[in-house]
């Protein structure tokens, strides 16, 4: 569901002055749940009105028709009057003919039902009816009198006289009455017509007003639910767009929401979480730029120190050049023949030349190495050419000392890559203190595959060294005591070095000593060392 | 009696003295420049058998020095020994890149040096 999409329905209405209700319920102190009670509870009560509404209209709806019902009853009552006088005029016109007692007591029967349904017609008729019935009242109790009369007239045989009396009182009375009760018919029906119509209109009216009415409670079930929903809704799209901004790295904006509910305290958290980040960010940026420039300082600092390598190793070695060039020279009588008395100090002046060369190289490696200017130069190398140059290099000290030099290489070594010249340094260097380490015996320099590994070993049966100086003895100008520096002259720099170079080549080195029985120092190079390696 | 000429571009004193006494015995003939535009003009001047070239000269490099020499017609053949007292890694490749037949690192052995240049260039 994308979020930040708001459809354009409800864009329009959010501007429309709907949306201002939506943002006046949103900042309602209230919380969300009782904002959504409210709204529920204000659409049910529109429904229970609209219940209510309905209920009162049935009533309504039902007392009219009993009013109808009423209007109609009233209605043929009158119809009934009618008849009745009709069959009392015609019982008085029979008796005349007839002259039996059954007939005029006929009349009376008639004219009883007469008198009860016009009393019916008078219970709840409206005053100028009842003026009407009062006279059909009156007429009435005069036709009757008249009628007595007349059946008195017959049964004494008078019928010429009742005849008479008929036709000059009852005759008109009658029609007199019958006007009256006519009129009476005329006026119930007009009633009748009325209470119709009546009924009809107040149908429609009732019709109109729930229609409206349900109209209404849907209108405002929707409204209710559309600014309820979008008073949430807005907070939850507006916190969406920031979070997004937050995730694309833009810290230090901030929400805002109408709502003072929980989503108006969500936001206040976001709002200072946004603070907080960006308050981070500017001090990881400030971090990272100091950083920056601190790493600037240093690396002119590296090129310095690399520059001034460079220049002391020209410096130190042109002169020494020249030193050990001319004494070679002269050794070689390049300048002719040399006096035997001198050739020992000129010798001794080449060894120690040699030497301090040595241990030039050795101070002006540790530099490079420490400054991370050490580079190793790989080739393809044969590990039987390197364990022989070192053979060959020392051979003479091991004879001049009465040691055994013996080499052990296997024979399943394969071609190995990697810097030949500092792993034959590394060798010399162990080999070479081995030697100069030990007064009887044999100095062993071994070389076995292990896997993707090659492990050197170079074993001696000189003093050893106890374990408390074990641990430090690949350290810078260590060496095992103050007394052996006296009888074994060196820097103290070779291990150091040769531990450096050995992990250049992503190899361990180690050593097993006992005291008085002899050391044995082992190191490992991978076979093929790959052209990452650098100090 | 032969006529192969040598030139040493080098600026320290003692070590062209060196190779001076080295070839005294020689049948090489020695010519010297001080600096790498000396040594430059010398070698287009007359193009000797064999140059020996310090890295580290004033005013233009033994390096670049080279690399002029190797692209001038008229000394493009000539053998080169860079002689180098950086101890820098990479010195020989740089070396061999700048187009030097062989390369040297100081201190060298004068025997050595001798040997090497009745390698590349023999007596006659």
């Amino acid at each position: 569901m994308r979020l930040e999409h708001t459809d354009p329905l409800a864009a329009f209405l959010l501007r429309s002055p709907l949306g201002a209700l939506v943002r006046g319920v949103a900042h309602l102190r209230a919380s969300v749940r009782s904002k959504l009670l409210g709204a529920f509870l204000l659409v049910t009560l529109m429904f229970l009105l609209m219940g209510a509404f309905s209920v009162q209209t049935i009533r309504r709806m039902s007392q009219h028709t009993d009013a109808l019902d009423a209007a109609h009853q009233r209605v043929a009552w009158s119809y009934q009057l009618q008849h009745s006088l009709a069959m009392q005029m015609h019982l008085t016109g029979m008796a005349l003919l007839v002259r039996d007692e059954a007939t005029l007591a006929n009349i009376l029967r008639e004219n009883n039902r007469f008198n009860d349904t016009l009393a019916r017609i008078e219970q709840a008729a409206p005053d100028a009816e009842r003026q009407i019935i009062q006279k059909i009242r009156t007429g009435q109790e005069e036709a009757m009198t008249v009628v007595a009369d007349i059946a008195n007239l017959v049964r004494d045989g008078r019928v010429d006289a009742a005849l008479s009396l008929q036709l000059t009182r009852e005759d008109p009375l009658y029609k007199t009455i019958d006007e009256q009760v006519g009129l009476i018919v005329e006026k119930e029906n007009e009633r009748m017509v009325a209470q119709r119509a009546s009924v009809e209109a107040a149908n429609r009216r009732s019709l109109l007003a729930m229609g409206t009415l349900g109209l209404a409670s849907i209108l405002l079930a929707l409204t209710g639910g559309f600014v309820i929903s979008w008073a949430f809704i807005v907070p939850v799209q507006r916190a969406h767009a920031f979070l997004s901004d937050v995730a694309a790295g833009h810290f230090g904006g901030t929400v805002r929401v109408p709502n003072r509910d929980e989503f108006g305290a969500l936001a206040a958290r976001l709002n200072e979480t946004s603070r907080e980040l960006a308050r981070l960010d500017a001090e990881q940026k400030q971090a990272a730029e100091s950083l920056r420039s601190l790493n600037l300082k240093l690396e002119q600092a590296s090129r310095a120190k690399s520059a001034f390598l460079a220049n002391m190793s020209h410096e130190l070695r042109t002169p020494m050049n020249a030193i050990l060039g001319f004494t070679e020279m002269i050794l070689d009588e390049l300048y002719g023949e040399m006096p035997p008395d001198i050739k020992e100090p000129l010798t001794d002046i080449q060894v120690n030349g040699k030497h301090l060369l040595r241990l030039i190289n050795d101070v002006l490696d540790l530099s490079k190495i420490e400054a991370g200017r050490m580079e190793l130069v790989l080739s393809e190398y044969s590990i039987r050419d390197v364990v022989e140059t070192v053979r060959a290099s020392l051979r003479s000290l091991a004879t001049e000392k009465g040691l055994d030099f013996v080499t052990e290489v296997g024979d399943d070594l394969p071609e190995a890559h990697g810097d030949s010249k500092r792993i034959t340094q590394c060798l010399l260097n162990l080999a070479g203190n081995a030697l100069k380490f030990t007064r009887r015996g044999r100095v062993t320099l071994g070389v076995e595959r292990q896997a993707d590994t090659l492990r050197y070993r170079v074993a001696d049966t000189g003093m050893g060294i106890s374990p408390e100086h074990v641990e430090a003895i690949f350290a810078e100008f260590q060496q095992v005591d103050a007394t052996t520096t006296r009888e074994f002259v060196g820097t103290g720099l070779g291990l150091s070095i040769t531990k450096k170079f050995v992990e250049l080549h992503g190899g361990r080195i180690w050593v097993e000593s006992e005291l008085g029985r002899g050391s044995t120092f082992y190191f490992t190079i991978p076979i093929h060392v790959g052209s990452e390696s650098k100090a | 009696m032969s006529d192969k000429t040598i030139l040493n571009v080098e600026d320290n004193e003692f070590n062209r003295k060196i190779v001076r006494q080295l070839l005294a015995k020689t049948t090489y003939r020695l010519r010297e420049a001080v600096d790498g535009e000396a040594g430059m003009a010398s070698a287009r001047e007359s193009p000797p058998d064999l140059i020996l070239m310090d890295i580290q000269l004033p005013k233009i490099s033994g390096l670049e020095a080279t690399r002029q020499l190797r692209s001038d017609p008229r000394t493009a053949a000539v053998p080169i020994i860079v002689i180098t007292s950086f101890a820098l890694s990479g010195d020989e490749q740089k070396a061999r890149d700048a187009g030097a037949t062989a390369y040297l690192a100081k201190p060298y052995s004068p025997r050595e040096l001798l040997a090497k240049i009745r390698e590349i260039v023999p007596e006659a």
